[in-house]
């Protein structure tokens, strides 16, 4: 399942090497690699630099399915986190090495710039592309903090769409992705708008696999089951949801939906379950995704552990419940 | 309560200062207070451990002296005499307090010292702390022009710049800030704990959802947009038609590209892009007609039409513009059409 990839000129000792003890259980806590993982230590500090750029990841995700994955991330309902799932789930897919495309697909209220802190960079939409303004790599913004992610919107907020052609301007940019000079993109995500218009037609045309999101209110569930069914009904049969904004006190004091109640009404398997973190806004408003936050917040671990199931075609095995009281220690008392 | 003791504890070394340092001690203190006078030696113990202390002991006697007449004393003797019998009790008090005064005395002495010390380690610390901020204030003056000089300047957002730092953890699900518990029970995210439940749904929930849904939105997904009042075509489906109000703010049915041209533009890699080509070249069609024709002669402004353009009362410098415009027409034909022209050939 899992493979390591390391250059063979940096491969340590066979000391280096120790197997993390993990017991067989009946469950897996949240994917399903093979138990012992094999880690590197870290490297200590007399090491040579060059070693310790490597060894930075010495653990990835392996790529399942063709590329280029084509992901719509959709919910039907408006203000679940649709944009923040995209922007968060590209960003973490990027840092993980993977090449990412996002194209924002939400025709009137395009936001995936904002929260990317790329507003002042798109100069050209797909409505240029079409139009034959500007080519596709020149419509393409790509993020400096992490080159292999790029955005495309697909119109500027005052310009209108032109529906002629269906979803199949998105089809033919997938097609223009897929034989770029500087090779296909590994991931292309594509954000969906709210409803279940032609902004939303548009945007599942060319998608393989989709991302549901919800949040664990009843308006939400409904529409989610409403796309969920219309999805399926277009032919996207790899659907996986997200359900966002999950506050485990509310969940213990059964004044909101725990996440396996969601997952009882819908059915779908769990790519990632986030809780809800001011953070959040903070991020979203100074346009700098919460993956990148150091130190990382809760909701940014969980958006990285939903790419990286993404990224396996895994899903959920166990989800969190409840909080637990932290087991204190004798001195805890003292402050310790 | 503890004002009251402050209070007992300020008041305490008066009255063994005043004994002690009037070494004249009137005799009838002696005779009438037997118990005073039997503690009177525990003073002078007293007073030679409060010796360091002389700074207090001398403004108290001061005091003690200024307020102590001979006459005023002998007056306080016969009043004392009067009262010896009845404040026998507060007398003993009194004792008791002094007995417990030599240890209070010690404490203030240490507590003298640890200040000392104490004040002597915080103007350390300040001297560290002053030298640290120099020497960071030095290094960082060092490489001006640097990125986080510019960040210090406001140039650039630390944040923001470049390729943000990666994160120091390797993977997200096991790193220090999560920790799968040892029985893969629970779980600690960000310093708190989380029990964990496993995921009941199963493949042959997932198959009943999907029948489901499949049952309850019967749905084709539309191929064809149309706006209201166009006739659906011949081949077409009608559950696929999706009709697109006109004043739909975001979409519209019409375009002014046909298909296969949209299509070759997004396929475009290399080159100008299409439109651009295209205004490129009707601009350098026009122009050369333009040149092709002999207009550019033409369309000098001539004398007799630029007084169409004068205005009357501007006559009187008329002969000046003659002379401006003979200079103009001669440099138009020489060299370029004028600039009415060529802000026309400018619009697509």
């Amino acid at each position: 399942m899992l493979s390591l990839r390391f250059l063979p000129t940096t491969n340590p000792n066979s000391s280096f090497f120790h197997t993390a003890p993990h017991p067989p259980t009946s469950f897996k806590p949240f994917h399903n690699p093979i138990s012992p993982k094999p880690r590197f230590p870290k490297p200590s500090s007399s090491s040579p630099l060059t070693v310790r750029s490597v060894l930075q990841w010495n653990r990835k995700p392996e790529l399942a399915g063709e590329t280029p994955r084509v992901v719509v991330i959709t919910s039907g309902k408006g203000g679940v986190g649709k944009t923040t799932t995209t922007a968060n789930v590209g960003l973490s897919l990027a840092r993980l090495g993977f090449s990412v495309v996002a194209i924002d697909a939400d025709v009137g209220l395009r936001n995936l710039d904002l929260l990317l802190g790329l507003e002042n960079r798109v100069n050209y939409t797909v409505v240029e592309v079409l139009n034959g303004d500007c080519r596709l790599d020149q419509a393409l913004v790509r993020d400096k903090r992490w080159s292999n992610f790029e955005l495309l919107c697909i119109s500027k907020p005052r310009s209108k769409l032109p529906m002629g052609f269906g979803g199949k301007a998105l089809v033919w940019l997938v097609d223009a992705l897929k034989s770029r000079e500087e090779g296909c993109p590994d991931f292309i995500i594509i954000d969906c708008p709210a409803g279940i218009d032609a902004g939303f037609i548009t945007a599942i045309t060319p998608a393989n696999e989709a991302v549901l999101v919800t949040t664990p209110d009843i308006t939400s569930l409904r529409d989610a089951d409403r796309v969920t069914g219309l999805l399926e009904c277009d032919g996207i049969r790899d659907i996986k949801m997200i359900v966002n904004r999950v506050r485990t006190d509310m969940i213990k004091g059964e004044d909101m939906m725990s996440v396996l109640d969601v997952q009882e009404m819908l059915g779908l398997a769990l790519l990632g379950v986030i809780p809800e973190d001011s953070e959040v806004i903070r991020s979203t408003n100074r346009g700098y995704p919460l993956v990148l936050n150091n130190p990382p917040t809760l909701a940014g671990l969980a958006f990285e552990q939903a790419a990286w199931r993404l990224v396996e075609q895994d899903s959920m095995k166990a989800v969190m419940v409840e909080e637990e009281p932290k087991k204190r220690g004798f001195f805890s008392f003292f402050g310790g | 309560m503890t004002s009251i003791w402050t209070i007992q504890f300020q008041s305490l070394p008066f009255q063994p200062s005043i004994l002690g340092s009037k070494h004249h001690i009137p005799s009838y203190v002696v005779e009438l207070r037997p118990e005073v006078s039997s503690s009177y030696g525990r003073l002078n113990w007293t007073r030679r451990l409060s010796l360091r202390q002389m700074f207090v002991l001398r403004a108290i006697d001061r005091s003690a002296n200024s307020g102590c007449e001979d006459q005023s004393s002998q007056d306080e003797t016969v009043k004392s005499e009067a009262e010896t019998t009845i404040i026998q009790d507060p007398v003993r008090k009194l004792q008791g307090m002094i007995s417990s005064f030599p240890p209070i005395v010690f404490g203030m002495r240490q507590r003298m010292g640890s200040h000392f010390a104490i004040g002597i380690c915080i103007a350390t610390a300040f001297l560290v702390m002053a030298v640290r901020v120099y020497m960071v204030r030095k290094s960082r003056y060092s490489r001006p022009g640097s990125v986080a000089d510019l960040v210090r300047r406001g140039q650039l957002r630390s944040d923001r710049r470049g390729i943000s730092r990666p994160l120091k953890y390797d993977d997200p699900f096991d790193n220090p800030l999560v920790k799968v518990g040892k029985n893969n029970s629970t779980v600690e995210m960000c310093g708190k704990v989380y029990r964990l439940a496993p995921v009941t749904l199963t493949e042959e929930e997932q198959a009943i959802h999907q029948k489901r849904r499949s049952r309850a939105y019967q749905w084709k997904r539309p191929t064809i947009f149309l706006k209201e009042g166009d006739s659906i075509p011949p081949d077409v489906d009608p559950d696929t038609v999706r009709w697109i109000p006109a004043n739909h703010p975001f979409a519209t049915t019409a375009s002014d590209i046909d298909e296969d041209l949209a299509q070759n533009n997004v396929y475009q890699k290399h080159g100008v892009p299409f439109r651009i080509q295209a205004e490129h070249d009707a601009l350098q069609r026009k122009l050369e007609a333009l040149h092709s024709d002999q207009k550019l002669n033409k369309l000098v402004i001539e004398p007799g039409n630029a007084k169409d353009f004068e205005r009357a009362f501007k006559s009187y410098s008329k002969p000046i513009e003659r002379g401006e415009e003979n200079f103009l027409n001669d440099h138009a034909s020489s060299s370029k059409p004028p600039l009415s022209e060529s802000e026309e050939m400018q619009k697509p």
